[in-house]
């Protein structure tokens, strides 16, 4: 999408490095040279300690093709995430539709603020309450049993369901608080104009709000999938032992053996599927656009 | 503005810095101890004593598995002076260089180990000490006896269908094959038939409910009646019943159970040497470890003068100090990255089938 | 259809001109009316949901029993625990210090990222973008591991600063985003306008963009602190014993003994956290109206 500089023309580049430098030159420094010494050491067959011997080696990405597990997980993994970011991306338009455009004044702003909070608290003890509800015998099962008139035992602790549940918990906010962020800016007087014109509730929904509303929205989605591929915290203390996903097989090439080169190789593989991903999703909505 | 934000950003590392180095200058005559948290070297009691007794003042550092210890020596040399190694762990250290050999004059209490243990193979290399024996548990299971009774005397209670949803297991990939070998009846350090080991494992994930991490875990689980029979460690079972009051029986079965070693280390390029001595003598000492186990609950210590000063009853002297149990007992040997990589990924596909 | 609104510059500074909100008609049961109230309950469920462990983990604070059995008997004695643990206060102080920085630090690095990336186009500017995944993507403990080898090798080691480098680093490519998506919404002919009168590029940054992107720059801010405040994986890796922060501190209690104090703790944090948005949404209003 090109627009028109608001610049003088001559030097874009320059003028964008000195606005973006610092903070690239902060992320190269942290992240991008310590992920390239990762990212060495995923071509190794063993990372190098004082008197071990390694050689070069693509092994531990061909893994990735012989081992049908980490395909398998790969893909559970890819399913979660999408589960999770588009039942956060439908619970949230709805709420942050109202805090932009039917609520106004002073409890806006005290719904704004409930929302962020839940980010204040500890994401490991937000889990464990967690386990609270969700446990027979916890509040979930308390509630229903109270009720419904015959006894019921609801256990949806250690399943799928608890992880998802978990999961959207932590990241409805993002959707909610994005999706916010587009639809504030969408000029009420455009809504009045289309009402005028004799549109009706769905129409102006579905060509005028949502179109608008998109950047925030795809934002929101983003910064939900992909940290959620990669997820190890939910599906360990919610999914018991259905909480296998690539995220935790990672996480054991760090923690259960010394095998930093597959845990590297595995992570990258990953990053470079979400990229993918996001490419394709940007390539689909660019054709949209036209 | 990207110049004063420079300047900001370097002011602020140079001040932080400096108080860095300040800090660390102020301690020189500091032990820094590696272990995991509220395994017996960060009891505040005991370090205030020690501090009394030797002038030593005791720095803690944590670690959550064992693979995380190594990386800590590994990245920090110099930083520990006393290490608590596994002794099935001891062999990697040592061949990555991590260890310095210890020179046990002016440890009285060393005599007084255990000598089968004081000269394990795993620890002594070549006449020279690489690690100081320190406690020995049983890696085995607990029932609820409230919920199962009578106790059963066999592992393949963990596979009995009567209890399926209410089993618990740590996710460890070495103890679990080590669990299905004991079930199978082979040598847990030397498994022939990994097949047998494999389904065993598929049938015992589906009788779990989850699995536990942490102490804290496990006794939320029983608590709760998420868990009526589960892996556990000897000492953590002590302290379960005697601590937390839970009614829980810890059994170590006719098939045997896993046994383990855990010792304290030098890592090489230690700045305190004098200093972790006296803390390793101090850990063994019978008045720390009696102390140690009737407020907190212990595993059994490898000093033997220690384990008689104990109250008669007490379990890891009642239970574990008994012969015939002991002889049920198969020690974990060191396990090859290799191998160790193999359980894992077997370990990981089991997992991943679970429905 | 475009992606940006196309009002003027005057309609964005006054009061939004639909002073007609949403008056019923005369019917007092109007679809809209019942929309409007069916949209309120949902926003109220959809803040229960989010309130629910919250709420659980607060009762839990209060609860004497120190492995979470119900039934519930009140209790003071873990804030008392509480009034006492000097680490776990400590480490919560050290928490809130480091976040403040980070969020400081990464939204102004931020904000002047994703500016750059509004005003210019630049060869290797999708290169850039998509160099704000691999933080997000990568799960925490390769990129935690990652940068602990990397310091050390270069000197940095662990401490606060290192901290600082690295939750800073995490917490950037969240502000980019957010603050993206907000300017997407922003209608770049202002700049241009403002441009043509004689503002200098200062001046139109400071009384012009940043002004209308105020909601993005605070949601990124608040993202940032949030980042900051609840990242325990890198921190661990890269705190010095003695001085960790309060994530690390709760993640290593739960391996050892979870006690309630912990609940206390976080309960706190949440209140205060509530007081002081009060207090700052009191002063300034952030919805994005004057």
């Amino acid at each position: 999408m090109k627009f028109a500089l608001s610049s003088p023309p001559g030097r874009p580049l320059v003028r964008a490095m000195t606005l973006a430098g610092p903070a690239y030159a902060w992320l190269l420094l942290a992240v991008f040279l310590p992920l390239s010494v990762m990212l060495f050491y995923s071509f190794m067959s063993d990372v190098p300690t004082s008197g071990g011997n390694w050689s070069l080696t693509f092994q531990n990405y061909l893994t990735f093709f012989d081992e049908p597990l980490y395909r398998k997980l790969m893909v559970r993994s890819l399913g979660l995430s999408a589960q999770v970011t588009l039942i956060c991306t439908v619970l949230g338009f709805p709420c942050a539709y109202m805090l932009a455009k039917v609520i106004r004044g002073r409890s806006r702003e005290a719904l704004f603020l409930l929302i962020i909070l839940p980010f204040w608290s500890n994401g490991l003890v937000r889990i464990f309450s967690w386990n609270m509800v969700l446990r027979s015998g916890g509040v979930v099962d308390w509630v229903l049993n109270h009720l419904w008139p015959w006894p019921v035992d609801t256990d949806l602790m250690f399943s799928y369901p608890a992880i998802v549940v978990g999961l959207v918990h932590s990241y409805l906010p993002y959707a909610v608080l994005t999706a916010y962020l587009s639809l504030q800016a969408i000029d009420d007087s455009l809504i009045e104009a289309a009402r005028s014109m004799g549109a009706g509730r769905l129409t102006i929904l579905r060509r005028l709000i949502l179109p608008l509303a998109m950047p925030g929205m795809l934002a929101g989605a983003v910064l939900t999938f992909v940290p959620v591929v990669g997820a190890f915290m939910e599906p360990r203390l919610l999914g018991g032992r259905k909480g296998t996903f690539i995220g935790t097989v990672i996480e054991d090439q760090f923690v259960a053996v010394f095998n930093w080169p597959l845990g590297a190789a595995l992570s990258f593989t990953l990053l470079a599927l979400v990229l993918a991903i996001l490419f394709i999703g940007m390539r689909l909505s660019r054709r949209n656009d036209k | 503005m990207a110049l004063i934000d420079k300047v900001v950003k370097r002011a602020l590392t140079c001040v932080m810095a400096m108080a860095a180095l300040a800090s660390f200058a102020a301690h020189a005559e500091d032990v820094h101890v590696l272990n995991w948290k509220g395994y017996g070297t960060d009891e505040p009691w005991a370090l205030k004593e020690f501090e009394a007794r030797t002038g030593y003042h005791v720095v803690n550092d944590f670690f959550n598995s064992e693979q995380e210890m190594l990386t800590k020596l590994r990245t920090n040399p110099g930083a520990y002076d006393v290490v608590m190694v596994n002794s099935a762990f001891n062999q990697q250290a040592r061949e990555q260089n991590l260890l310095q050999p210890i020179d046990v004059n002016g440890m009285p209490n060393v005599a007084d180990l255990e000598p089968k243990m004081r000269h394990s193979h795993l620890l002594e290399i070549g006449g020279q000490n690489y690690g100081i024996p320190w406690v020995w548990g049983v890696t085995s299971f607990a029932v609820n006896d409230t919920k199962i009774h009578p106790v059963p005397d066999t592992i393949q209670a963990l596979w009995d269908p009567a209890y399926k949803g209410h089993v618990g297991m740590r996710d460890d990939a070495i103890e679990a094959v080590q669990f299905a070998a004991l079930a199978t009846g082979q040598n847990i350090n030397d498994i022939k038939n990994l097949d047998s080991v494999k389904s065993k494992l598929k049938a015992l994930t589906g009788q779990l409910k989850t699995f536990w991490s942490s102490e804290n875990d496990w006794n939320q689980y029983v608590a709760s009646g998420v868990f009526y029979i589960s892996t556990y460690w000897s000492g953590s079972a002590a302290r379960a019943r005697n601590k937390f009051n839970l009614p829980v029986t810890f059994v170590i079965p006719k098939e045997g159970a896993i046994g383990w070693l855990d010792s304290l280390s030098i890592p090489k390029g230690a700045h305190n040497v004098n200093g972790a001595k006296a803390f390793i003598n101090y850990m063994i000492d019978p008045g720390f470890y009696t102390q140690w186990d009737s407020r907190v609950g212990a595993p059994v210590s490898a000093n033997t003068k220690a384990v008689a000063a104990l109250p008669a009853a007490a379990f890891n002297r009642a239970v574990l100090a008994n012969p015939a149990v002991q002889s049920r007992i198969q020690f974990q040997e060191p396990i090859t990255d290799d191998k160790r990589r193999a359980y894992l990924q077997l370990w990981q596909e089991i997992k991943a089938q679970a429905d | 259809m475009k992606q940006h609104n196309t009002a003027g510059p005057l309609e964005l500074d006054s009061p939004t001109i639909s002073t007609a909100p949403h008056t019923p008609s005369r019917r007092p049961w109007s679809v809209g009316a019942a929309l409007g109230a069916i949209g309120y309950g949902y926003v109220v469920v959809v803040i229960g949901f989010l309130y629910l462990p919250i709420l659980v983990m607060a009762l839990m604070s209060a609860n004497a029993s120190p492995l979470y059995e119900l039934p519930f008997h009140f209790t003071i004695h873990w804030y008392q625990a509480l009034a006492d643990d000097g680490v776990l206060k400590a480490a919560a102080f050290r928490s809130i210090e480091i976040a403040l920085w980070t969020t400081l630090l990464s939204t102004i690095l931020g904000v002047m990222a994703s500016l750059a990336f509004f005003r210019y186009d630049f060869a290797g500017k999708r290169f850039l973008q998509a160099m704000l995944f691999p933080p997000m993507a990568i799960p925490w403990l390769i990129t935690g591991t990652a940068m602990l080898i990397f310091f050390f090798a270069i000197g940095i080691g662990r401490g606060l600063h290192a901290i600082l480098l690295g939750h800073v680093a995490l917490a950037l490519p969240y502000v980019i985003i957010v603050v993206g998506a907000r300017l997407r919404t922003f209608s770049p002919e202002l700049e241009l306008a403002a441009r043509s009168l004689g503002a200098s590029g200062w001046q139109i940054t400071w009384r012009v963009t940043l002004p209308a992107i105020a909601p993005g720059v605070v949601a990124g801010a608040l993202f940032a602190f949030a980042v900051s405040f609840d990242q325990f994986v890198v921190s661990y890796f890269l705190s010095d014993p003695g001085e960790t922060t309060l994530p690390v501190e709760i993640y290593s209690a739960i391996r050892k003994g979870f006690t309630p104090e912990i609940n206390a703790i976080s309960t706190i944090i949440i209140v205060v956290s509530m007081g002081t948005m009060l207090i700052v949404s009191r002063l300034y209003r952030f919805g994005g109206e004057q």
